[in-house]
């Protein structure tokens, strides 16, 4: 298998253990000094970005979903469409990309450029898409 | 020609302001959404989007890294806006001449054959210098 079409099945395999938060695999992921630019959080380090998911999944689920997936011939880079679904269980008045309620769906989409070493991600950066109403996402 | 030697190609078009080579790059009924979520559909409506945006101000761009898997092509790109006139209704915002705006995008590509089907960007870093302002990042 080339070291592009192996990035595919890992990629899946990291997005289903961060849907099921797993998070001893899917930390297993980043890089010690991982660069992350997320849309709710800056942060660098692996244990840095898994207390931020620690603390994201005490007030909601959240799922993450492969929409369009783009894989760099050497294996270093992926480039990703997903669209997040956030559901909230618990009230968040200051959750960073704005506050939740109890019960509150909210969903986006966005494209993510990953960096690869080692067989671990050492920078992800995310922007929102944001179509229009009426645009076909 | 690889997608990604097409795509340098597509650049140089675009930054050259060759028309005809860049309605060649487009599939006629091509739909593409910028940065701002605004959705152009068919080649016509593109370079006649593009037309007008280069009337208001120089506008280039500078390839930071793009790759191909299968018929997507993921691209990072930063694209510099300087304003040749004041232009009030300029997409990004309001722009008076000698401004400069800086997009850093993430952006997928599909193509068929050697014709791109559907474009779809996502701003990741943007920054606005007034008039005469050095640029620091």
């Amino acid at each position: 298998m080339s070291a592009q079409s192996s990035l595919r099945p890992w990629f899946e395999a990291y997005l289903a253990a961060f849907n099921r938060a797993d998070f001893p695999t899917f930390g297993a992921c980043y890089a010690d000094e991982v660069v992350f630019h997320g849309q709710a959080a800056q942060l660098v380090g692996r244990e840095a970005v898994l207390d931020f998911y620690r603390k994201v999944r005490t007030y909601l689920d959240e799922r993450v979903d492969l929409l369009t997936f783009v894989g760099a011939p050497d294996g270093s880079r992926i480039a990703a469409e997903l669209r997040t679904t956030l559901v909230a269980f618990q009230d968040w008045a200051d959750m960073p990309t704005g506050p939740m309620r109890a019960g509150d769906r909210r969903q986006s989409v966005n494209f993510a450029f990953y960096e690869i070493a080692d067989g671990a991600f050492t920078r992800i950066r995310t922007a929102r898409f944001s179509p229009q109403p009426g645009s076909r996402a | 020609m690889t997608p990604e030697a097409r795509f340098r190609a597509y650049l140089d078009a675009f930054n050259n302001s060759d028309w005809d080579a860049l309605r060649a790059c487009y599939a006629p009924d091509i739909r593409l959404v910028i940065g701002n979520g605004t959705e152009l559909v068919g080649r016509e409506a593109i370079v006649d989007f593009y037309s007008k945006v280069k009337q208001q101000t120089r506008r280039t761009i500078e390839l930071i890294q793009c790759f191909a898997d299968g018929n997507v092509l993921a691209a990072e790109i930063e694209s510099e806006f300087l304003a040749l006139e004041d232009a009030p209704d300029f997409a990004a915002r309001p722009m008076t001449r000698g401004d400069r705006y800086y997009l850093n995008s993430f952006v997928f590509y599909e193509f068929e054959g050697e014709q791109y089907t559907r474009i779809r960007a996502a701003v990741f870093r943007r920054e606005f210098k007034p008039l005469a302002a050095p640029r620091t990042a």
